[in-house]
């Protein structure tokens, strides 16, 4: 029955936890910023950039899990397409809250690691299903 | 050279800088070159110095635990080992806490910054910044609260309080008092409705007179009040000798110079009067000014300076307490005018003082012969708080009539002018008639007469003052309120004495403050609210 859907199944399941799973990393994230300013010395100019990366990150995401979803459930290969390049822009986003960030805690490692994994396998399983779509 | 001292100077000095290797951090090296008691981490001691500790007062030196791993050093003493000797161990101290700091990208983050050394370009900049009583760590936020000042003094009146400095063109008005030692400081500023005086000395060269310019008449009417120019009241010349002349046109600005081997025209004396009005500013500002002439042998002056305050459109009345009488100064009395009906109304014509705030409500002073009938003295006034008694002797003769020493003996004790009110407080205007209290009269008798239909003569032998007050406000700060005055006259039955005879009885005067305050009563504050907030910056980024 899978010749005549090429729909990926388990791609579809990772969207899914994806979105469970970034809510709780948006809100975990903005969490420590606070306690961050409240504990440490947080002046504005570092707070800002902080800050305005978590929110582009979580708009990026809406759109790449939307595009992702809709391409994979199309069969259409073009938002699978987008939302991969997206995919990019989060990844680059997740590895500047990994590194570059004003202060990493070990919070922020662990669960900004468990978002590059699933970045990871997400990526690799669009580009398999964007090779099922085309051929 | 020139050029190696502009770069010295250009050349900005900076602090030590900071050592953070765990290792070679030790607190407790304090002694150079020799080794500290029981300071474990010290590299002055030895090994044999170490073997004489008996504990290690810094056990561990750690940098920051918040973060996720960090370098330990930990010193401690073995004494199973015989001799006890120092253990030195580098650890790596780890922070279980999922919220450990693992890197931070922000180099002040985690140690104290290094102030900034100041220099000459930079200079105003910090003292902007930190010259005041507080700062806040952002220079921007403290910008912005000068700005939110700025609108209020832009206003051109000032409205000034007790005690507030009067502020002139460059910076205060100032009383040149002594401090310390009897020598003048001209750091005293003058403080509003604060009426002071002040007397102190200041060396003098007479050889530079013209030049000794706080001894220039200009010096002080230099500074000019905002927006009030002092004018110069009157000027009064003293004499080597001692004698003054009040000198006619005042308007001339005199100036210290040399005349005739003398040094003439210093300011000796100087004292302002300012007029304000009742809303706290200051109208007028009037400088009087005693000068004086030295020679050559002087080395020092001695000065006076003086200021009191007027409330605009009144007389200058003495006040004794604001608003409560102050212990020690003379009780305000007056009359109400003549031909005025009983007090009912509330328009009522003011109160007529005697100008002399110590003449108002006096008793009979003892004189040293102690004879009533001599020259009436002088009377002493009554202080508010000083119980007195005073007396004096009188001889009585045959010959004396009843009536006329009746009288003579109720001037005695009474004085001249008697006032019918008393102020109940201090201050109280003489406009306010509510705020006085009359003197109520009582009449007594020394022997209590049965026969009332016997003209027997009745003359006063004493006179008591009894002054109920109470205090009256706030419990930390009580103002004394006068209540009740009440004046007894005692008298006394004068018997006939046979011709040639003669008796001395005492008369008495006295005066009793008496205390009749009640008890506090306590004021409840108000039941305590839940004042339950977030902090202002709880919903960060939304807000």
């Amino acid at each position: 029955n899978n010749s005549y859907q090429l729909s990926s199944v388990p791609l579809q399941i990772l969207f899914y936890v994806n979105g469970i799973y970034y809510i709780f990393y948006f809100l975990a994230t903005l969490a420590m910023i606070v306690y961050k300013s409240e504990v440490f010395s947080y002046p504005d100019d570092f707070l800002a950039p902080d800050l305005a990366s978590l929110f582009i990150m979580a708009i990026l995401e809406v759109l790449r899990l939307y595009l992702g979803s809709k391409g994979n459930l199309t069969e259409e290969e073009a938002p699978l397409g987008l939302s991969l390049l997206i995919t990019v822009g989060s990844v680059i986003l997740s590895v500047y809250f990994l590194v570059w960030q004003t202060y990493v805690l070990k919070a922020d490692v662990i669960i900004n690691a468990v978002l590059l994994f699933t970045y990871g396998l997400e990526s690799v399983l669009k580009v398999v299903a964007i090779a099922a779509f085309v051929s | 050279p020139p050029e190696t001292r502009a770069a010295t100077r250009a050349r900005t000095r900076s602090g030590p800088a900071p050592v953070t290797d765990v290792a070679k951090l030790c607190v407790c090296d304090l002694l150079v070159a020799q080794c500290d008691v029981n300071c474990c981490c010290d590299p002055d001691c030895s090994a044999a110095d170490f073997s004489l500790f008996t504990t290690c007062s810094v056990p561990l030196v750690t940098g920051d635990n918040r973060l996720c791993s960090q370098k330990a050093a930990i010193y401690s003493l073995d004494v199973e080992a015989n001799p006890p000797e120092r253990i030195f161990k580098l650890i790596d101290q780890v922070n279980p806490s999922v919220f450990c700091i693992h890197a931070t990208n922000y180099k002040q983050a985690l140690a104290f910054s290094s102030p900034e050394m100041p220099t000459s370009e930079n200079f105003d900049q910090l003292l902007e910044q930190f010259g005041s009583a507080t700062f806040s760590a952002e220079p921007d936020s403290w910008n912005m609260n000068k700005d939110a000042q700025n609108p209020s003094d832009a206003n051109e009146t000032y409205r000034y309080e007790y005690g507030v400095p009067i502020q002139t063109v460059d910076a205060f008005l100032r009383l040149p008092s002594p401090v310390v030692s009897s020598w003048c400081s001209d750091g005293n500023p003058a403080g509003f409705l604060v009426n002071q005086a002040t007397k102190c000395t200041r060396s003098v060269n007479v050889e530079e007179c013209g030049n000794i310019q706080a001894a220039s008449m200009l010096f002080y009417i230099n500074s000019s009040i905002l927006a009030v120019n002092i004018t110069v009241q009157s000027v009064v010349v003293q004499s080597l000798n001692g004698m003054r002349t009040l000198l006619n046109g005042s308007d001339v600005l005199r100036l210290p110079m040399i005349l005739d081997e003398l040094c003439i025209n210093i300011v000796l004396g100087m004292s302002y009067h300012i007029t304000y009005t009742d809303t706290g500013e200051i109208i007028q500002a009037a400088a009087s000014f005693v000068l004086g002439e030295i020679n050559k042998e002087a080395l020092s002056i001695q000065q006076s300076f003086e200021i009191s305050f007027t409330q605009v459109n009144t007389k200058p009345v003495p006040v004794s307490g604001n608003p409560g009488y102050v212990v020690g100064l003379p009780i305000r009395a007056g009359f109400r005018p003549q031909g005025y009906p009983f007090p009912v109304e509330i328009l009522f014509a003011a109160l007529v003082l005697n100008t002399n705030k110590y003449g108002q409500l006096t008793i009979l002073q003892s004189t040293s012969n102690q004879d009533c009938l001599a020259a009436q003295g002088p009377r002493t006034p009554i202080l508010f708080g000083y119980n007195m008694i005073s007396g004096c002797k009188l001889r009585i003769t045959a010959a004396m009539k009843c009536q006329p020493l009746t009288q003579t003996l109720l001037d005695l004790l009474k004085g001249q002018n008697f006032p019918e009110y008393v102020a109940s407080f201090g201050n109280s205007q003489a406009q306010d008639v509510l705020d006085w209290v009359p003197i109520t009269h009582l009449h007594t008798s020394e022997q209590r007469i049965y026969n009332t239909f016997q003209s027997s003569c009745q003359i006063p032998v004493s006179l008591e003052i009894e002054v109920k007050w109470t205090k009256y406000g706030s419990l930390v700060n009580p103002q004394a309120r006068i209540v009740n005055v009440t004046a007894t006259i005692t008298t006394t039955t004068l018997k006939q004495l046979p011709s040639g005879r003669e008796r001395t009885i005492p008369i008495t005067s006295s005066v009793v403050f008496t205390d009749i305050s009640s008890p506090a009563e306590p004021g409840y504050k108000a039941w305590p609210t839940i004042n339950a907030k977030l902090p202002f910056d709880f919903f960060f980024p939304f807000v």
